[in-house]
């Protein structure tokens, strides 16, 4: 289906949105997702599978922080990289960098993102998490 | 988010300590105080088939190494130095056991197993099995369920050009050409002339599921292979459609 020049035309800049329920059993959606994309950006299968548990950690402080609401998460591929946003839309929104100092689980997530991907952070109003994660080499 | 796990200070200069002593009681004393952490970890990674006591071990033996190794001089905290060293032990170990880190061949062995299991699950349920019922019979995630039978779609419509069966040059050589066996079609539909270029095959499956409106199994015990190939022809000859209706406008 994809021909050559779709794949170079849409080499850069894919933006893949996604709401869903906050609920942990649905994290599998959000993981299955950001494999895709890092597939999309030609990630070795051992960089899949970090993102894999990133997103995990990515999402976990905020499925526990706000239980009610929506999670939206926006998944951008870049040239080199993918790029992954995480907030949660509803009344109960909070956690964010106060929380995750305090809650030793947040900050075990913290950790592992550390292991796993280039950057990560929260934004600066704290409602909004990131990560980015770089293609490790070109396959040959 | 260092701090998670145990306070900076006392235990840096320990360490300092251990890697000129090398003194085997504080080498216990550093491991023990972590464990928490390799404990942490591995319960990360429980819910892909393997017992949380062995992942703890496999990540207690990871946190030993990562004490044997640390260099504080470095500037990193131990409780980076070790979950990276953690997570990375944990994945070797699901590799090696061929899970987890799901490398191109198991995806491929998955999906050859899941052919066999929808069709006698199939069988003996009376309808097709969901995704929960695959993943409890061949001890995979769903998500992995998920992931083969995509990967099992993962025809990529050959380029137009590439030759199919029995049609070396290619189908787009013959694109918009005439074709005896489809005179009777109407020749207004844009699709016609794609259509008539497909394999016999693929052209009945399509009638089947779309004409007659069978569902996929049907398809499979009436032309005697499986649903999963059914759904696979499906999906290739309707991308060779899509292309073929795409150059012609």
């Amino acid at each position: 289906m994809t021909s050559t020049t779709d794949r170079e035309a849409g080499q850069v800049g894919d933006v893949i949105e996604l709401s869903l329920p906050v609920a942990a059993d649905l994290l599998v959606v959000v993981r299955l997702t950001a494999a895709a994309v890092a597939s999309r950006a030609e990630f070795n299968v051992e960089d899949i599978e970090d993102l894999r548990l990133a997103v995990d950690e990515l999402c976990l402080p905020l499925v526990r922080s706000a239980p009610e609401g929506r999670l939206v998460l926006r998944f951008i591929r870049t040239a080199d990289s993918v790029e992954i946003t995480a907030c949660v839309d509803g009344p109960e929104a909070s956690g964010g960098p106060d929380a995750a100092s305090h809650d030793p689980e947040d900050a075990l997530s913290a950790q592992i993102l550390d292991a796993l991907v280039d950057e990560h952070g929260w934004d600066g109003t704290g409602s909004r998490c990131w990560l980015r994660k770089r293609r490790s080499s070109l396959p040959v | 988010m260092d701090c998670a796990v145990r306070p900076l200070g006392p235990s840096r200069e320990r360490f300092a300590a251990f890697a000129t002593t090398g003194d085997p009681a504080l080498r216990d004393q550093l491991v023990t105080e972590h464990l928490g952490l390799a404990h942490q970890l591995a319960r990360r990674f429980v819910n892909r088939g393997e017992a949380l006591d062995d992942l703890v071990q496999v990540a207690s033996v990871a946190l030993i190494k990562s004490v044997d190794r640390f260099d504080p001089e470095r500037g990193v905290e131990f409780s980076t130095f070790a979950t990276r060293t953690i997570i990375g032990e944990l994945k070797r170990h699901f590799r090696d056991k061929g899970w987890a880190v799901r490398a191109p061949r198991r995806i491929q062995e998955l999906y050859l197993e899941l052919g066999h299991i929808i069709s006698s699950l199939s069988q003996e349920l009376g309808r097709s099995p969901t995704v929960a019922e695959l993943a409890s019979a061949t001890g995979a995630s769903e998500e992995a369920v998920l992931e083969a039978l995509e990967a099992g779609q993962g025809y990529r419509a050959s380029s137009i050009d590439a030759g199919g069966e029995g049609q070396p040059e290619g189908l787009s050589a013959r694109l918009g050409s005439e074709d005896k066996r489809f005179d009777g079609v109407d020749d207004r539909s844009v699709l016609a002339p794609a259509l008539g270029l497909l394999p016999e095959r693929e052209q009945t499956i399509l009638r089947l599921r779309f004409v007659d409106g069978l569902t996929q199994s049907e398809i499979a015990s009436q032309i005697g292979v499986s649903q999963m190939h059914v759904s696979r022809l499906l999906t290739a000859s309707l991308a060779k459609l899509r292309q073929a209706f795409d150059d012609q406008r």
